[in-house]
């Protein structure tokens, strides 16, 4: 008897057999088993299952949508200049933001006048970063930028001199900088807790001087 | 958010608009990508310009189709044109995919490993038509058009990747029951 070929067996799996290729089938035990066999390749190729990128693939392909333009890069980034960095660049310059910021920022700060922080007053170009030196001397601007800030924020709070400023929206904006670096950070890493912590924190700290002010217009105006 | 806010926040640069929608899509975009071109790195490099041209495009869907059939057929083309600009490349002995299957269950994942094996050696132009048909669901007049090639030849091409897959498969279980013999255990092999 001859059996069904490889060509026939998988045509059958899609259409019906003609009644000798059905009758083969009801007869031979070999192509019945072969018949069934391609069936259930077929059935499992179907059930594959999707796949899941390789680690590392949204970063890599986020960097690449920045750079084509495809995606609008975070405010924060855009105002420290970091608009181009992939996205492990952004995640450090989050943290040594931060690190420059809060207690850090007001020890190292403290005698600084906001003139001697300008970030004008550094010779790095904003918008042109391809290494991971001139990622780092960005970082550091991004670090100068918000001690200016929180130079501001001396004065404001009277830390310094004593004396008022009346322009606690630079420190506001820093903040809001530095808040969305955060949360930057936390959605690069949602389960880390160094960049969660720093995210209640800037938060807790935004707060704090959207509090303080309320206060001062409430005394200024009223 | 639902899809249509995703998508609009998508079409005007929203990264994590985008970020969500890649959670969503990528392994499904991976999966057709990966078989198609039957190498891990290629499958990435290949996945990613889907990705950049779904994106570049988005603007330009209608929401005629659901999204994730638009953004399937991008991955398909987009591999497909990959692998036709690198016909000279040499065929690779690859590995087992290293790419993990989206939860599989333990017995399905090691029929599924076979499988994968299997496609990976097919020829290219077998590959192909049988990932887009019996993996994918694709008709044969939709091949041909992908293909550029008549829904006939679609179809020749299946009978005889099927085969060639039946044949691979079951000389992988041989050799396995071969070896499992030789070391004097009970294996259970599943063989189709």
């Amino acid at each position: 008897m001859e059996h069904l070929t490889h060509d026939t067996l998988a045509r059958l799996v899609d259409e019906q057999p003609n009644p000798a290729e059905r009758e083969h089938i009801r007869a031979c035990r070999r192509c019945a088993e072969e018949f069934r066999a391609f069936r259930l390749q077929s059935e499992a190729l179907g059930g594959l299952a999707a796949l899941r990128p390789p680690p590392g693939d949204w970063e890599s392909l986020e960097a690449r949508l920045v750079s084509e333009g495809l995606v609008r890069t975070p405010e924060t980034f855009r105002r420290f200049g970091v608009a181009a960095a992939p996205a492990w660049m952004q995640a450090v310059a989050a943290i040594v933001v931060f690190l420059g910021g809060t207690g850090f920022g007001l020890a190292l700060t403290k005698g600084a006048t906001p003139d001697e922080l300008s970030p004008r007053s550094l010779p790095l170009p904003l918008s042109q970063i391809s290494s991971a030196e001139e990622a780092v001397r960005t970082v550091e601007l991004a670090e100068r930028a918000y001690m200016q800030a929180l130079a501001r924020y001396r004065q404001l709070t009277g830390l310094s001199d004593g004396s008022l400023v009346t322009d606690p929206l630079s420190l506001l904006t820093a903040l809001e900088g530095l808040l969305a670096a955060s949360q930057e950070a936390v959605r690069l890493a949602p389960a880390d807790p160094v960049f969660n912590g720093f995210l209640v924190n800037v938060l807790a700290e935004r707060q704090e001087v959207l509090r303080q002010i309320s206060t001062s217009r409430d005394d200024d105006w009223f | 958010m639902n899809e249509a806010q995703l998508l609009r926040k998508a079409c005007q640069g929203d990264g994590p608009a985008v970020r969500a929608l890649y959670e969503r899509y990528s392994p499904r975009v991976y999966a057709v990508v990966r078989r198609i071109a039957a190498d891990d790195d290629l499958a990435q490099d290949y996945a990613q310009e889907a990705w950049i041209r779904a994106i570049r495009a988005l603007p330009t869907f209608r929401g005629e189709a659901r999204f994730s059939t638009w953004l399937h057929r991008i991955a398909v083309n987009s591999a497909l044109q990959a692998v036709r600009a690198s016909e000279t490349r040499q065929k690779r002995e690859a590995p087992m995919p290293e790419s993990l299957a989206v939860d599989p269950p333990a017995r399905d994942a090691l029929l599924s490993q076979k499988l994968e094996w299997a496609l990976d050696r097919l020829p290219e132009r077998m590959r192909k038509v049988l990932i887009l048909h019996d993996v994918e669901g694709y008709t044969h007049d939709e091949i041909g058009e992908l293909l550029g090639t008549t829904a006939g030849t679609s179809k020749s091409q299946l009978f005889k990747a099927r085969g060639k897959m039946r044949v691979l498969l079951k000389d992988l279980d041989s050799s396995e029951n071969s070896v499992s013999r030789n070391e004097g255990k009970e294996m259970e092999a599943w063989s189709i």
